[in-house]
């Protein structure tokens, strides 16, 4: 039988005002964002790539490249140690519960970045709620300071990112056969063989979607290291944010941008290639 | 029944945690919110409404709520208008541009909103737009645009092009297909995504921060410069109401779209 083209009611002309508009407002704005990077003042020398070469030489500058790939890989990788086991309860265990499971993921990314990190520095501060518990059940005698401490950055963080990781792993998970797991159980395996050889390597394409996903959001985040790293923890973003409120060098804080954007750009090709491979169209 | 073997019982104490990890910094601030104190201290001294009314009275607060809703409200809805048509067309395209253009459109989730917020205030500044609430729509209707698409690509790609196909050869012009059969059948995936992009506008404080000024600021500017200053429950007090808020976007979207369908990313 001849396979009948499906009936189509939207013109190709529909995507033009979409497109127009996100030329006009996403696509010109950020080549002229490139083009921003370079020094204004030919005086300066350096050519070009003056910000560039100055963030990739300057000890300070490289050393807050380097500590903002440190953040991002720390945090990618205890999210998913975090996330991994919390999906698969959802899909192998949490039956009924799933839906309230759901919602205890999905609620805290209804409620303000701001508020979560308030809600850290309560729970985490001199006199807040946890000394005061340790203090109380003679764990500790006397309070420690978490806030404002590179641990209370990474907290907020994997706070803040973990329900990203869960998402995605589990609409992998969702989809791998649950008799491939109980085959290998029959065969013999115990459960934690079966996992490490057969649900794991499965879930793999989940795996690389969410540490992309968490590792991209982590280097475009500055609310949590500027409220809970107390001077500690300097990333790009953050002092993206620093370089606009205060020196406002526009320039460099463009070349900064670029370096983010390059770093989102890549992260979202994997990404594609990897959803390309599962057959899902984008 | 059967004793569940040790690593099981190990993942349900394991889930436990993680609830309580997950829930405790939110619970924390909602009970805070009630503190009598003037600063944050444990236990907390005394309940009371004091920082409620605080927030009321304090105007900052009031206004940029108010400007907050209006923004996510209104981006929301000029998303959807552009993005609805293309994800129509899209969704059943042949054509190999098809799969290059959706990807345009979903690319403003990918750019992190600090870079997209700076590039387009000096972008905006240029066309003399500037700080305004039209340079804010026009920031937030940019991300609003990939949610809009994604859930309405994913809704008109799982119906089948026969309940249209049946109405043209009945007779039925375009328009009346667009108006009594498509749009009826999209319509939980347009409502899902503009409330995303509602949600997601609500909290984008990179997005608007480079657009904020003296008359227009959204809520999370106004709260972050409140917080370098004081540390006081009344942060507590607003987030509370701004939960609450997207709270009930939520219901309203678990009884439009199912709650359990946001997990498929």
């Amino acid at each position: 039988m001849r396979r009948v083209r499906p009936y189509r009611l939207a013109r190709p002309s529909w995507c033009v005002p979409v497109i127009a508009y996100l030329l006009v407002f996403f696509v010109i704005p950020l080549i002229a964002n490139l083009l921003r990077s370079r020094p204004v003042d030919a005086a300066i020398g350096g050519g070009p790539f003056f910000y560039y070469v100055k963030l990739l030489t300057d000890p300070y500058y490289a050393g807050v490249l380097l500590e903002t790939t440190k953040v991002a890989l720390i945090t990618t990788f205890v999210c998913l140690l975090v996330g991994y086991p919390v999906a698969y309860f959802m899909v192998r265990f949490a039956g009924r519960w799933n839906a309230l499971i759901v919602f205890c993921v999905v609620a805290p990314l209804l409620t303000s970045i701001i508020m979560r990190t308030f809600g850290w520095r309560v729970l985490l501060a001199r006199r807040g709620v946890l000394n005061a518990w340790l203090l109380d059940w003679g764990l500790i005698t006397r309070p420690f300071e978490l806030a404002d401490q590179p641990i209370a950055v990474y907290i907020g963080l994997v706070h803040v990112l973990v329900p990203f990781m869960v998402l995605s792993i589990n609409a992998v998970l969702q989809g791998i056969d649950v008799q491939l797991e109980d085959s290998a159980r029959v065969l013999g395996a115990g459960r934690l063989r079966t996992f490490w050889h057969v649900t794991l390597p499965l879930s793999v394409d989940g795996i690389a979607t969410g540490c992309i996903l968490v590792f991209v959001l982590t280097n475009g985040s500055f609310l949590t290291m500027l409220l809970l790293g107390g001077g500690r923890i300097t990333t790009l973003s953050l002092l993206i944010y620093q370089q606009f409120s205060t020196t406002q060098d526009v320039g460099f804080a463009a070349a900064m941008g670029n370096v983010l954007m390059l770093v989102a750009l890549l992260g979202f090709l994997l990404q594609f290639r990897l959803l390309r491979r599962r057959g899902v169209k984008p | 029944m059967k004793r569940p073997s040790l690593p099981v019982a190990l993942l349900f104490g394991y889930m436990a945690l993680f609830l309580l990890f997950i829930m405790l910094p939110i619970a924390v601030v909602v009970v805070v919110s009630f503190s009598s104190s003037s600063y944050i201290v444990f236990p907390m001294p005394g309940l009371s409404w004091r920082w409620y009314r605080h927030i009321v009275e304090y105007r900052p607060f009031m206004t940029s709520l108010a400007t907050s809703i209006e923004l996510a409200l209104a981006s929301a809805t000029l998303g959807a208008l552009l993005s609805v048509p293309a994800a129509l067309a899209l969704a059943r395209s042949r054509h190999k541009l098809a799969g290059l253009l959706a990807n345009l459109l979903l690319a403003p989730i990918s750019v992190p909103a600090i870079v997209l917020g700076f590039a387009l205030l000096y972008f905006l500044s240029a066309l003399s737009l500037g700080l305004s609430f039209t340079s804010l729509l026009i920031a937030h209707t940019v991300a609003a645009i990939p949610y809009v698409v994604r859930t309405v690509l994913a809704t008109y790609r799982a119906v089948p092009s026969d309940l249209e196909e049946s109405a043209s050869i009945l007779g039925a012009s375009r328009g009346q297909i667009l108006l009594h059969v498509t749009l009826p059948l999209v319509r939980p995936g347009v409502f899902a995504g503009a409330m995303f992009a509602v949600l997601t506008s609500l909290d984008n404080l990179p997005l608007s921060y480079f657009f904020g000024s003296a008359t227009t600021n959204t809520l999370p500017v106004v709260m972050l410069s409140y917080m370098e200053n004081q540390f006081d429950p009344s942060i507590a007090a607003i987030s509370t109401v701004q939960m609450l808020i997207a709270l009930a976007t939520l219901l309203l979207l678990d009884r439009v779209y199912g709650i359990e369908r946001l997990t498929a990313v």
